[in-house]
């Protein structure tokens, strides 16, 4: 059940882009139609599926204040945790390499489904966004999360940016025919629709399951 | 054949209508029809069963509000003689809602068609009649006592980022009336919700109020948990209670509905769907009864607050709900269960059907993308399949 919560939390409550505003580059970007915006959608979730927990064992096991502990017992002073940035950037970055190539090598239908998508998500701040939340809530929690809430949790944030950029995709292609005045067209438009669906998402906000 | 048509001309004006041989007339009409091509002509497109209009539309809409306004001035008076404890006569309690009421609808539509006539100037098209719906939702669902100058920001408001900026009437994404709401829901929170806005005069501390009246809706009294202090379900279905100003009495609000199915304004498929998507997720909430407020049940759940206003009123709206019947049902279900969730989960607004009206309609052009998609799908299936039989 505190899972399941978690789940529904980090989709509606948090939700990446109503509410923390997270990764609007590529949600006003690439938003224009309801098919290229399902490929980014899909690629972001699959994408921080496995950045994710891997941002969280190296945080875990490497970084966090006494984590090298299972090395030796005198590290236990040693803090790295300042270090979190670059050593997240850094690995997102390897890995949507590495899982680029994979999904090359093994997936050709997947691959040509993400196309251009999966590099790009190198650089969405959603991706490092949950890595830093992940790493928040980390120290926040007593016994630390487990790696099963971690996916849990990116998953869940994934979903609810996907959810974000694809109702924006379906509500820009309606828009496309209306008399949008000429000085508000394309990206304007988009930004009035962002807060208005955000002042609808505040309903959610509060919720306590 | 110049001779044949002479002769029918002669015999015409004698079997129509009026004519010394009137009962022929249809065998005379079979003979002419039977020699020459008749020559009557449509007179209006032949594909156009009703000529309905948006001036027509808006209009039954309006209409179909009356009995809710009606009902919601003369509570404003009960309501106001309740509080401080003296009787009147009915028609003293309706003038009394009615000088409430009037300037507040005399506000919103005067400057909400003042917007739209700038607008309509700058940008050079035809005023239409787009307000007319939206300039008498938006006093309906203001508490009584919300000031003038706050019903003017939120119709402004409500105008242009709403509605305007997407290109004016019929264009728009959420429902203006309930962005109005939206507006000062969260930027003036305390003008519209808690105890003392929701009757006349209460808010204003000299006015002397008989001691037990709280002034509380049903749905404030269930947030802090006062449920046994719920009017019963009768009281609340006449709609004798304190609320916004159109969405107490739901028997008003059913003529309404009656008058939108009968002329086919209002989807029905909508408020239907609306409706059993609410009383569903009550159900689910009495399965687990986790708290008193998951036990209530559904016919006073349903009858609390501003639901069943919404789901006639605002979530019927054309142009903000899905366009497609399949869409429509899963639109108003969601409605339903959304509303019902944040109302009952949410301790932060007491009531959900607002922001759940909201964020559907922000869902509704996703749910029509994929109906369409389906019924594609499904097409060229079936375009496949009898190309491989034949």
């Amino acid at each position: 059940m505190e899972l399941f919560n978690m789940f529904i939390k980090s989709i509606f409550i948090d939700n990446m882009i109503f509410a923390f505003f997270l990764g609007m580059c590529s949600f006003l970007a690439v938003s224009k139609t309801v098919k290229t915006s399902l490929g980014l959608g899909v690629a972001v979730i699959f994408v921080l599926l496995i950045t994710a927990p891997f941002n969280w064992v190296i945080y875990h096991y490497l970084l966090k204040a006494g984590a090298l502990v299972w090395i030796d017992a005198s590290f236990a002073d040693v803090d790295l945790s300042y270090l979190s940035f670059l050593v997240f950037i850094a690995s997102i970055a390897a890995i949507v390499q590495l899982v680029e190539m994979v999904v090359e090598r093994f997936s050709p239908p997947l691959y040509n489904a993400l196309g251009i998508f999966l590099p790009l998500i190198a650089v969405n701040c959603v991706i490092l966004a949950v890595a830093l939340f992940v790493q928040e809530k980390e120290d926040q929690s007593l016994m630390g999360l487990s790696a099963l809430e971690v996916t849990i949790y990116a998953v869940g944030s994934g979903l609810g940016w996907f959810l974000a950029i694809v109702s924006m995709a379906a509500i820009r292609e309606k828009i496309k025919y209306s008399n949008v005045p000429a000085p508000l067209r394309g990206l304007g438009i988009t930004f009035i629709l962002t807060g208005l669906m955000a002042i609808a998402f505040m309903g959610l906000m509060g919720i306590k399951l | 054949m110049k001779f044949l048509r002479n002769t029918l001309d002669k015999i015409k004006p004698h079997v129509q209508k009026g004519g010394k041989f009137q009962k022929f007339r249809s065998t005379f009409d079979a003979f002419e029809t039977f020699l020459y091509v008749p020559d009557h002509v449509t007179k209006s497109g032949s594909h156009i069963r009703d000529g309905i209009d948006l001036k027509r539309a808006m209009s039954v809409v309006v209409i179909a509000l009356m009995p809710a306004l009606l009902f919601g001035m003369w509570n404003v008076g009960y309501q106001h003689f309740l509080a401080i404890g003296q009787t009147a006569g009915f028609c003293e309690l309706f003038w009394y809602g009615f000088l409430q009421v009037l300037p507040i609808i005399i506000v919103s539509y005067v400057v909400g068609l003042g917007v739209e006539f700038i607008f309509a100037q700058i940008r050079g098209h035809e005023v239409n009649e787009g307000f007319l719906v939206s300039g008498m939702l938006i006093p309906m669902i203001m508490p009584v006592d919300t000031p003038l100058w706050m019903v003017a920001v939120a119709t402004i408001f409500a105008v242009i980022i709403g509605k305007e900026v997407f290109g004016g009437t019929g264009m728009n994404i959420f429902n203006p009336a309930l962005l109005a709401r939206a507006f000062i829901f969260f930027a003036y929170p305390s003008k519209i919700s808690g105890d003392f806005v929701w009757v006349s005069g209460l808010s204003d501390s000299t006015t002397k109020v008989v001691d037990g009246f709280s002034g509380a809706t049903p749905m404030g009294l269930a947030g802090q948990g006062q449920f046994d202090k719920i009017p019963d379900f009768w009281t609340m279905f006449i709609g004798n209670i304190p609320g916004s100003i159109g969405e107490t009495s739901k028997i008003a609000i059913l003529i309404g509905a009656a008058i939108l199915i009968i002329s086919g304004i209002g989807s029905f498929r909508i408020m239907l769907s609306t409706i059993l998507g609410g009383s569903a997720m009550i159900y689910i909430f009495n399965l687990f009864a986790a708290n008193p407020y998951m036990e209530i049940s559904p016919l006073v759940q349903l009858s609390m607050g501003g639901f069943l206003f919404g789901a006639v009123f605002m979530a019927t709206d054309p142009v903000s709900a899905s366009q497609t019947s399949t869409g429509k049902i899963i639109y108003g279900f969601l409605i339903g269960m959304i509303a019902m969730l944040i109302r009952v989960l949410n301790p932060a607004y007491p009531e959900g059907m607002m922001l759940a009206i909201l964020m559907m309609n922000m869902f509704a052009p996703l749910i029509d993308y994929y109906v369409v998609e389906a019924n594609i799908k499904r097409r060229l299936k079936r375009a496949k399949l009898s190309s491989i039989k034949s």
